[in-house]
């Protein structure tokens, strides 16, 4: 993954792993199940004769989270996997990520001040890390989510190593 | 002042002192903050505020009966107030080395809170009103070095005399600013007295009043009457004044209530803006920017120009009838920024304008957005009325109630114009030092910045920007908000924009054709 640094691009360049769309999955499937538990126990516990909205939302709650349950688990960490794409150059580190929302985020080496490698309890179980880096500024933070463990901790270490180098006493 | 101990010792002029810095270590020139400050605390009761919520149950459990024990508690109060006062000067010494500042403090466990100088970011000397009573002042020194705790992150010296507050501020300052010179084999003997001050912007009482058209002063006597009121509801019955309630049916009286209560409105604001702009001075001296204000607290607060990255004018919908505007600085790595980075609390634009040139080159003039901004700021703005009236349609064909319709098409008709008057905010441009972003309904907020602010860009968006070929650009920096953006611009000017504000390095995002 650590390519030979390529000239100014103008998209990034690299996907993620491609355990992130089984990461992703595995999100959905929770999410579904947690709405899908809520919902099943507010239709066996409230009876269908209360008054107000009830017997509407008795059907119409299953139905929002069947179609929840297509978009988080079939249609979202494809869109995801394909839109999200991130690159390091010589001189910027950035980022594409987003699903219906896109954002670029790009940050020049120099003035990167700290790179944090994060797992979390899913990402171990797909062998994922996630790669932040931050600047000096609160909204200027790139974060790579899902890389492979390997690949996250040779791209930190590396951006350190030459942030280090160039770094800017300015911020 | 009744403490058996030395006066201060007589300031010395550390910064003059020829020859190599003594070591580090054990902080020679330790001082004590001037005795008069005991009086002040005593007075305020600082450092007892906190037994108070300890012996609040006590009094209850006592009970108050009678002014004897009334007289006796204050009494009783105000010797452990002043006990507590005593023991805290005694316990508390600072000494400013050569190469950090160290405060010592604490009655039982002792903190001993070090500096370094070149964490230092300013320093600021306020002088509240019971201080300069006694002559004293309060120095806050500014470190980017965060505390254990995480939370407060300045160094307070609280009642020292003035001349001794202004030599540790120059002291300070001096050696802050000589640190790295002095590290790289300069004469640290060398060092300039203080240079000589240009004068950027001075107060015109005149200006006052266009403090009732700021939403921030108009709260002031709001806050005032609240406050008020909620005493006299607190007073024993007995001692509440006793006057008949007004005769609200006689149009006079409702009449002139109004005009009393504008007329209130507007002193207590100008009064307000008054108290904390009072004898407003923006001076330069050196590589500094000095601000002073205030009437009853005199607030001296100092920015490194280095550290200046840009700033921002700010204009309210009511400063905008009277073309005032405000002007803050923004400064890495500066605490407490919308106090400290305020540059020019309150006067004419032009004059705003004029001063936020010194503090960053103007790019020129701004570029508006294409008309799909408009078009996107104007549907946004509506498609919540429309949202009502269609609900509104379904009601009134139901059950025939017409006020719900009636509300939705009021609410989408106001929103046209609040739609245009967002696009109208609406700009950016760059120049050949700097670049400047614009936005705001109703604070329009102008953000200008030099090019070597940029930490970062981020480009973002949504679904409805990529159809209508808009994108919002944030450039991130490391001062005042974290990022200032520029919304709703074209997806095909993004790159240009990016790269002409910052660096060619920063030609990535975007630039790819949008959809």
């Amino acid at each position: 993954m650590s390519a030979p640094p390529a000239p100014p691009v103008h998209e990034p360049a690299w996907q993620l792993s491609r355990s992130a769309i089984w990461l992703w999955v595995t999100e959905g499937v929770i999410g579904v199940l947690v709405y899908g538990v809520v919902v099943g126990v507010g239709v066996l516990l409230v009876p269908a004769s209360a008054g107000g909205p009830v017997p509407v939302l008795r059907w119409l709650l299953p139905v929002l989270v069947g179609v929840y349950a297509v978009v988080a688990i079939g249609i979202r960490p494809w869109v995801r996997y394909r839109v999200h794409r991130w690159e390091v150059t010589a001189e910027t580190v950035h980022t594409l990520t987003g699903w219906l929302t896109r954002t670029w985020t790009l940050v020049p080496v120099a003035r990167i001040q700290t790179v944090d490698v994060t797992r979390g309890v899913l990402q171990q179980l797909y062998g994922l890390a996630s790669v932040a880096v931050l600047t000096a500024s609160s909204q200027g933070t790139v974060r790579v989510p899902h890389l492979e463990l390997a690949v996250a901790e040779r791209v930190a270490e590396d951006l350190a190593r030459r942030a280090e180098q160039v770094r800017d006493e300015a911020t | 002042m009744s403490e058996p101990h030395p006066a201060p010792p007589p300031p010395v002029p550390q910064q003059l002192v020829p020859g190599p810095p003594p070591p580090d270590s054990a902080p020679a020139g330790a001082r004590r903050t001037s005795p008069l400050v005991v009086l002040v605390h005593t007075v305020t009761f600082k450092q007892a505020r906190q037994v108070v919520p300890a012996a609040i149950p006590v009094v209850a459990a006592i009970g108050i009966d009678g002014p004897g024990v009334i007289v006796a508690m204050v009494l009783a109060v105000t010797a452990l107030s002043l006990l507590f006062a005593g023991l805290t000067w005694w316990r508390t010494t600072y000494a400013d080395t050569p190469s950090a500042v160290v405060v010592t403090r604490g009655l039982l466990a002792r903190s001993v809170r070090t500096v370094p100088n070149d964490r230092i970011r300013g320093v600021e000397v306020e002088a509240p009103a019971l201080h300069r009573l006694f002559g004293l002042v309060r120095v806050r020194i500014d470190a980017a070095a965060g505390t254990v705790t995480g939370g407060d992150e300045e160094v307070v010296v609280d009642g020292v005399p003035r001349s001794e507050g202004d030599r540790l501020r120059v002291s300070v300052l001096t050696h802050r600013r000589t640190a790295r010179p002095v590290a790289a084999g300069g004469d640290p003997s060398a060092l300039p007295e203080e240079p000589p001050e240009r004068e950027l912007a001075r107060f015109d009482p005149r200006w006052l009043l266009y403090a009732p058209l700021v939403a921030g002063y108009l709260a002031v006597p709001l806050a005032a009457v609240g406050a008020l009121s909620r005493l006299l509801q607190e007073l024993p019955r007995d001692l509440r004044p006793d006057f008949d309630g007004p005769d609200l049916t006689d149009v006079r009286v409702l009449v002139l209530t109004a005009v009393a209560g504008l007329l209130l409105l507007v002193v207590g604001s100008v009064l307000g803006a008054a108290v904390v702009n009072w004898g407003f001075r923006l001076v330069r001296r050196g590589g500094s920017l000095v601000a002073v204000r205030g009437l009853l607290t005199r607030r001296h607060t100092e920015l490194e120009v280095d550290r200046v990255r840009g700033g921002t004018l700010a204009e309210g919908l009511g400063m905008r009838l009277a073309r005032a505007a405000r002007v803050n600085a923004l400064v890495t790595g500066l605490g407490a920024a919308s106090r400290r980075g305020q540059l020019f609390p309150l006067g004419p634009r032009a004059e705003a304008v004029r001063l936020l040139g010194v503090l960053v080159d103007d790019p020129g003039p701004l570029r508006p957005h294409p008309p799909a901004a408009r078009r996107r700021a104007v549907v946004r703005a509506v498609v919540s009325g429309l949202l009502v009236a269609a609900a509104g349609a379904w009601l009134a064909a139901g059950t025939g109630s017409w006020a719900l319709l009636a509300a939705g098409v009021v609410l989408t008709v106001l929103g046209v114009p609040l739609g245009l008057g967002r696009y109208a905010a609406l700009g950016h441009t760059a120049g050949p030092r700097s670049f400047s972003v614009r936005s705001g309904l109703l604070v329009r907020e102008q953000a200008v910045l030099q090019r070597r602010a940029v930490v970062g860009w981020q480009v973002s968006q949504t679904f409805f920007q990529r159809r209508a070929g808009l994108a919002t650009v944030v450039a991130c920096v490391g001062a005042g908000t974290g990022g200032y953006a520029a919304v709703d611009m074209a997806a095909d000017d993004v790159a240009a924009f990016t790269a002409a504000a910052s660096g060619p390095w920063a030609t990535a995002p975007g630039s790819r054709p949008a959809g």
